[in-house]
């Protein structure tokens, strides 16, 4: 006998659902209205020590030890721009994990996985507020950036913009890894402090990577995001970049593709484990 | 006519049980403590990597001919950047962990459902803070010593002083930094959600204090704003301890903020638990999170 289910999935029944499932975390975000300023400061205070340590390293306001690195003085519109794609970085790396362990948390994973959805389509709905929100927020942090550090980009900000597209993209692949990784461990806070941390660090958030000590450079290398953050700058602030700006947007884009397959692959293949095991409502 | 008196309590208290109630809180605390395992890896690694980023920021700043390195010696008057930094890193992680232990320890109680049961129990209610207290400054002293250990042995970072005397401004800045995380957690206790106020106060000393940069840096008002926090003096009077070879005279200008500071906060903490536990008595929140 062939069974039939109820639900009629369609195109227009999956953008609902992420629409749904944006919504909810629109309401739930703007619930904590502290939460949302705190959004927008977090980032600057963070960078603020190293404002006046950059004073401390200049020459009549000339970080010149800077420049040699990376071709500009500049360097507080270096770590904005480093600041708010970090970011994004945390939305899309660590949140679908972490709105994972919320749902279960809050016992409702199971029941949303009973949902006649692709539960990646969860996942990436879990990351659309966040994005929204995130965008409003870095925004407003440079423009106070801006008012407070001098942040000023003279370069192609749309090249930029188009660059960060299939960076961001392709840290949903990664995102869909963790994910699976959490649905496993389901304890992962240091895990995830300590990786975002170390990440950030080696792909040059902060600063340029060819600063770091040199048998930490392959590793820094080695991980697409520092492409990413290297050819933001250069459409940017016109800094020297790594590798010519064509190569990095090229290899943006196919660790892009390659990340979503790997992410995908080992997303579904952990959650059939999980469900097998019957251990998803646990937390 | 029948009278009936009220029960007597079971509950002796006296000085003795007291300290008997605020040992049991330090043991159970510690119970908690090595239950988690997992606390030793960040023990390890969170004083190398938060440092880290300032470290690298300043190698960056510092120019591959180190040019920039010589200005920033010469405006801070340090031997040594490494060092530098992690003092005032340190010193703020210190301040971050204690508003998040202490200031939270009523507050995940309130959370477990087991504080309004403590409360009813016939003992000094202060006892549940200051029990926190103790098994937090022993994992304090080991985070710090890690920290020394970490840096001495990866970056030969080397003291140029007396580790009395840091120790001694320490010691001189205990009450100042738990005397905060008293007042914290009693707060909590009314305004339940406080992540956001945790990051106004650890903002605070990431900002004015001079965690990377010596405060004479900042712009006047901000160095106004600087004087009245106890980690500015403490952040000052490390570095002069570590690697300037400063004895108790010039410790002296550090030492004397940092105790009134202690005297201030040590009172407000108290003051407002006592306040707090008023309040929550008579509008019945102690139990609601």
């Amino acid at each position: 006998m062939e069974m039939t289910t109820l639900s009629q999935p369609s195109i227009k029944t999956q953008l609902r659902a992420l629409f749904v499932i944006a919504r909810k975390d629109w309401k739930v975000f703007w619930r904590y209205p502290l939460n949302a300023v705190s959004h927008v400061f977090q980032p600057l205070i963070w960078v603020t020590p190293v404002y006046f340590m950059g004073k401390a390293f200049s020459t009549n306001g000339q970080a010149m030890g800077f420049a040699a690195y990376t071709g500009s003085g500049d360097y507080m519109s270096y770590i904005l721009i480093g600041t708010a794609l970090s970011n994004f970085i945390m939305t899309v790396f660590w949140g679908m994990g972490y709105a994972l362990k919320e749902d279960m948390d809050a016992g409702v994973l199971e029941s949303n996985w009973l949902t006649p959805i692709s539960r990646l389509q969860i996942l990436v709905g879990r990351t659309l507020t966040s994005l929204l929100t995130t965008t409003i927020t870095s925004m407003v942090m440079l423009i106070i950036g801006a008012l407070l550090f001098g942040f000023k980009p003279t370069g192609n900000t749309i090249a930029a913009i188009l660059t960060a597209i299939p960076m961001l993209i392709g840290l949903y692949g990664f995102g869909f890894a963790f994910a699976a990784i959490v649905l496993v461990m389901r304890e992962a806070n240091t895990m995830v402090d300590v990786s975002s941390f170390l990440v950030q660090g080696f792909s040059g958030a902060n600063f340029p990577v060819k600063s770091l000590p040199y048998w930490l450079i392959p590793v820094s290398l080695m991980l697409p995001l520092t492409y990413g953050f290297d050819a933001v700058r250069g459409w940017l602030l016109k800094t020297k970049t790594l590798l010519p700006l064509p190569v990095e947007v090229t290899l943006l884009i196919v660790s892009m593709f390659l990340m979503l397959w790997f992410g995908s692959w080992f997303f579904y293949r952990v959650e059939r484990r999980v469900r097998t095991l019957g251990t998803l409502g646990q937390h | 006519m029948e009278v009936s008196l009220p029960s007597p309590s079971l509950g002796k208290p006296g000085v003795l049980s007291d300290i008997h109630a605020l040992f049991a809180v330090v043991n159970r605390e510690w119970t908690i403590f090595r239950r988690y395992p997992s606390w030793i890896i960040a023990l390890f690694i969170w004083p190398l990597i938060f440092p880290m980023m300032y470290i690298l920021t300043a190698r960056a700043l510092s120019g591959p001919d180190g040019s920039g390195l010589q200005v920033f010696l010469q405006t801070t008057g340090a031997t040594q950047y490494i060092g530098y930094i992690i003092v005032g890193t340190t010193v703020w992680m210190w301040q971050n962990i204690v508003l998040w232990d202490i200031g939270f320890a009523l507050r995940n109680e309130q959370m477990r459902g087991t504080l309004e049961s403590n409360w009813l129990s016939p003992t000094w209610r202060f006892s549940f803070l200051l029990g926190h207290t103790g098994p937090q400054l022993v994992s304090m002293a080991m985070f710090i010593a890690i920290t020394a250990l970490e840096f001495g042995l990866f970056f030969s970072v080397r003291l140029n002083g007396s580790i009395w005397m840091i120790l001694l401004m320490m010691l001189a800045a205990v009450p100042a930094i738990y005397g905060l995380g008293f007042a914290f957690a009693s707060l909590v206790i009314t305004m339940k959600e406080a992540n956001a106020f945790v990051f106004l106060i650890r903002g605070l000393v990431m900002i004015f204090c001079g965690i990377t940069f010596p405060v004479s840096l900042l712009p006047g008002w901000m160095q106004t704003i600087a004087k009245f926090l106890p980690q500015t003096y403490l952040i000052h009077g490390m570095r002069a301890a570590a690697f300037s070879n400063a004895g108790i005279s010039e410790l002296s200008t550090d030492l004397l903020p940092l105790l009134l500071f202690g005297t201030f906060w040590l009172t407000v903490g108290y003051v407002t638990f006592v306040w707090m536990e008023r309040r929550a008595r008579q509008t019945g929140a102690i139990g609601q999170y």
